[in-house]
């Protein structure tokens, strides 16, 4: 008797997620491993700024009931860290020191919150919204009325602005080259861009006129909890930092496993890398493109989903082509609100 | 808010989980939660096998601990991962984070955490080597982790870490950094899951006592004078606790050689006028069953208590069972009846205590108090009288004219008890030996007295059905007509109740009757209680339905068993699926 295939899969953000539910669908008898650093299943992210719309059970954002792992008999493996790919040995070394074997290997281990450089000696100081534990973190500082200092922006941290001029809070958004990430927009676009945020509500401040941000304090007991200087003398004050610049794919693990790495993982269109047993899907890649002649990154839950599921297609016998799924494009209705892919998650 | 929180944890022999179950339930319990607390461990002393330390705290009445527990810490991986399906979906598993030596494919906890279930990985080894330069400390560390997570008070923690290491050095304080280092990570911890303390309960005056320290104690407040043992699993802890208090109080304990001398310096005591009693368990108690027959002969005041484990033989040492009630009520040479009691809870173990002594010496007969593992080592939260509400003296009054050159020991008298002179008693001179014997005492083998004698000896016990202030058997739950009956004696009684009440509250009409006179038998009030009920399931933790056949026996009336001896506890969820059996059938068969 042949023994299923064990297929593991590395991450359950949209891509892993969608990765595990195709593979089921089309191999009823495969063993498979979804492993997380996460403690929750599957949730949805994009829906995080609920936390401040009075949604604080988690289990409110899970996108499948937990009953679905063990229905679809999949391995959901929580606070789990892979250290080490063995791509020869078809071995991953978990960081809590047990060896997982694989037969085929989907990298969709996304990315994470990126910090600039300049950044890095305020971490203590700053605020994430990545997780469902973030989200509730942060909801927990600000009180009723309270102010947020938003610094970059990128999509997902406007969305989170959108909401929380919403629910009555005081939003600063310190502007910059990261604000619209990961769209890329001209000088003419952004300012129109700008102008809708200002009109929804949101203070800007340009980070570039204002000499940069010099430093983050914490505040004084009885002041808001944190204090931002600029470079050209501004001060301004807020209960919760939070830096908001895009992701950095998460790839740290591949690294010694014998495939190519650029910022992501290289893959080919049909989603492999250069072990013909290990695929990406998601943020965490880099898929070659021939129509811009190199390797580039796609953005939205849409594509990313697409690629989850081809990169499962494609592990069980296809070999297609990624096909982006969504434009990726900003878009201005009425002159009023901005449409992004990456606000209406579904 | 209510609480009802069920901890487990779980680690090898040598890794200090019962010492933080221990710390754990004292801290919780000084809080003011109430607990039910038992712990499961091997017979090996260190090196290997499981350990188990389970509490329940709550702030309303609890008669068990539950199927499933709220959070389980995991010690170590081995044992931890058999224990992961005890935890309830949105329960916690905290677990080392980190394992030293290299691990097989799905060894480690996290391998087997349901999806529902919330993962707390925690570097145990490493927070203990941080503050103690030593890993010993990992379950002060978890301590620490749990009180933190949960935001427990920590004064009452380090007010028991402090009173457990005492006089040890620098034990107390590693302790208590250990302790610390676990409760700031468990405090900067983001709480998953759906496990909550309430506030506790204020103003009660309870103590946390296990079923033996609860026997101890109804001795001490009972008067013990003289106490014999031998040391043997779950028994031994009624000795140790006597041990440090009876002199305190003047009185004397001896440990002996063996049973057969414990039991014989305790029938001699009794035969004294002291208070005397000894502690075992079955392979303890089948060697004392000769000399029990001397006491029962001679009608000499003792007490025996029983505390069963696993058997036959050596048996299972460390495990609970119910399998020496028939022992208990039969096992001597001859007709030889006795008093047998078992408690239900850690209260009724004191009660029983105490009142055994009075018993012994009201009925001139040994009494057995029969407890098993599960009870003996269970801890309660007990509100306890402020004075001892027994008896000091228990004796027949002897009168001028008993005594004399006449003196009959043995008297024939309406109510069966013979005026008893002590040792040294002027004109109380009389023989005793386990021989037949007349009224005074003297061997007599003859057919009338030897008939006399024995309905003698089997009638002075009869009245002990009607002792006014000692619970013989109570029911539960609906009164009159009901579908289903459950009846069960010692420590199983608390899993039956609980089980009656959920079945209650699925609608369900039950009721649960608890008998604690086993000898003499209250067989009226059983069979009432048989009559009121569609089906009787009697519940018990031994294969052959030991209970089960007393009662049918004694009522003329069948009932349904349901027998386990896995060593562990009986399980509510297995009672309510045998009552939901018996009450489908009743209803198909009604259809």
């Amino acid at each position: 008797m042949t023994r299923p295939r064990h297929h593991v899969i590395i991450g359950t953000g949209v891509a892993g997620n969608q990765a595990t539910r195709t593979l089921r669908q089309r191999e009823p008898d495969a063993r498979i491993s979804l492993l997380t650093l996460s403690a929750l299943p599957f949730y949805n992210r994009y829906d995080l700024p609920r936390v401040f719309r009075g949604v604080h059970d988690w289990r409110e954002f899970l996108v499948d009931p937990p009953s679905y792992y063990e229905d679809q008999r999949i391995e959901l493996r929580r606070c789990t860290q892979v250290v080490n790919v063995d791509a020869q040995r078809k071995t991953l070394a978990l960081e809590h020191n047990e060896t997982l074997s694989y037969d085929t290997l989907l990298v969709a281990s996304g990315g994470r919150a990126y910090l600039p450089e300049e950044l890095s000696e305020y971490r203590d100081l700053l605020d994430g919204f990545t997780s469902f534990e973030q989200a509730m973190t942060m909801q927990r500082k600000l009180p009723a009325g309270g102010a947020v200092a938003i610094l970059g922006g990128d999509m997902i941290g406007l969305d989170l602005a959108r909401t929380l001029v919403d629910t009555g809070h005081r939003v600063m958004l310190v502007a910059g080259k990261h604000t619209f990430w990961p769209h890329v927009e001209t000088p003419e676009q952004r300012q129109a861009l700008l102008g809708v945020l200002q009109s929804m509500g949101i203070e800007i401040i340009d980070a570039e006129a204002q000499g940069g941000i010099a430093s983050i304090q914490a505040g004084a007991r009885g002041f808001a909890a944190r204090r931002l200087v600029f470079g050209k003398g501004r001060e301004c004050t807020a209960d919760v930092v939070l830096p908001s610049f895009g992701l950095a794919p998460a790839v740290e693990f591949m690294i010694g496993s014998g495939v190519a790495i650029e910022r992501g993982l290289l893959v080919s269109p049909s989603l492999r890398t250069t072990d013909d047993s290990i695929l990406a899907a998601g943020d965490v890649c880099q898929i070659w493109s021939e129509a811009d002649n190199r390797y580039r990154f796609f953005f939205g839950w849409k594509n990313v989903r697409a690629m989850g599921e081809l990169a499962a297609r494609n592990l069980t016998g296809d070999d297609e082509a990624f096909e982006p799924a969504q434009d990726e494009t900003l878009h201005i209705h009425d002159g009023m609100t901005i449409h992004s892919p990456f606000w209406e998650y579904a | 808010m209510k609480t009802d929180v069920q901890i487990e944890i779980c680690g090898s022999a040598g890794e200090g989980t019962i010492a933080a179950g221990d710390i754990l339930r004292n801290a919780l319990a000084e809080a003011g939660y109430r607990i039910i607390s038992f712990d499961a461990y091997p017979a090996e002393i260190r090196g290997f096998g499981k350990c188990v330390a389970r509490l329940r705290a709550t702030t309303e009445q609890a008669y068990s601990l539950k199927e499933k527990a709220d959070v389980l810490v995991c010690l170590n991986d081995e044992h931890g991962v058999a224990h992961v399906g005890d935890v309830r979906d949105y329960g916690a598993v905290i677990y080392e984070a980190k394992s030293l030596a290299a691990l097989p494919e799905g060894a480690h906890v996290s391998a087997h955490l349901r999806p529902a279930q919330i993962p707390y990985p925690l570097q145990i080894r490493e927070l203990s080597e941080r503050a103690t330069g030593a890993t010993r400390s990992r379950n002060l560390v978890v301590l620490g982790y749990l009180a933190g997570l949960y935001a427990l008070a920590r004064e009452p923690f380090l007010r028991i870490i402090e009173a457990k290491f005492k006089g040890k050095g620098e034990g107390a304080r590693m302790q208590r950094s250990a302790f610390a280092a676990g409760f700031a990570a468990g405090a900067a911890t983001f709480k998953l899951d759906l496990v909550a303390f309430g506030k506790p309960v204020q103003g009660q005056h309870s103590v946390m006592l296990n079923g033996n320290a609860a026997v101890a104690q109804g001795c001490l407040d009972a008067g013990i004078d003289n106490f014999f043992g031998y040391p043997i699993t779950p028994a031994t802890t009624i000795m140790e606790k006597l041990a440090l208090e009876m002199p305190r109080h003047g009185k004397r304990l001896v440990q002996t050689e063996d049973e057969i001398s414990a039991i014989a310096s305790t029938i001699g005591a009794g035969y004294t006028g002291a208070r005397a009693a000894t502690a075992t368990s079955g392979p303890g108690l089948a060697l004392m069953s000769e000399m029990l027959g001397l006491g029962i002969m001679a009608e000499v005041p003792a007490v025996v208590f029983v505390s069963q484990r696993g058997g036959p033989s050596t048996g299972i040492p460390t495990k609970t069972e119910q399998s020496d009630l028939n022992m208990a009520i039969y096992g001597s040479p001859g007709d030889a009846p006795r008093i047998v009691i078992a408690p239900t809870n850690v209260e009724g173990c004191y009660r029983c205590a105490g009142k055994a002594f009075e018993m012994a010496e009201r009925y001139q007969t040994p009494v057995i108090v029969l407890l098993d593992l599960y009870l003996s080592n269970r801890y309660e939260t007990v509100v306890m009288p402020a004075k001892s509400v027994f008896e000091p003296d228990c004796d027949k009054a002897l009168s001028k004219h008993d005594l004399g050159p006449g003196y009959k020991r043995y008297a024939l008298t309406p109510d069966g008890v013979s005026p008893r002179a002590l040792p040294g008693t002027a004109g109380g001179m009389h023989v005793v030996t386990g021989l037949e014997h007349n009224e005074m005492g003297r061997v007599n083998e003859g057919p009338d007295n030897h008939e006399a004698m024995s309905r003698k000896r089997h009638e002075k016990l009869r009245p002990a059905l009607q002792l006014a202030d000692f619970t013989h058997l109570k029911r539960f739950g609906d009164e009159g007509r009901v579908a289903i009956g459950l009846l069960a004696w010692g420590s199983t009684f608390g899993e039956c109740l609980a089980a009656m009440f959920r079945a209650r509250t699925d609608g369900m009409r039950c009721a649960a009757m608890k008998v604690v006179m086993l000898q003499p038998f209250p067989a009226d009030a059983v069979a009432a209680f048989i009559d009121d009920c569609d089906v009787v399931l009697v519940p018990e933790l031994n294969y052959q339905g030991q209970f089960a056949q007393l009662v049918q026996s004694e009522t003329g009336r069948r009932v349904q068993r349901y027998n386990r001896v896995s060593g562990a506890p009986l399980r509510v969820e297995d009672i309510l699926a045998q009552m939901q059996a018996l009450h489908a059938a009743g209803n198909r068969r009604a259809a």
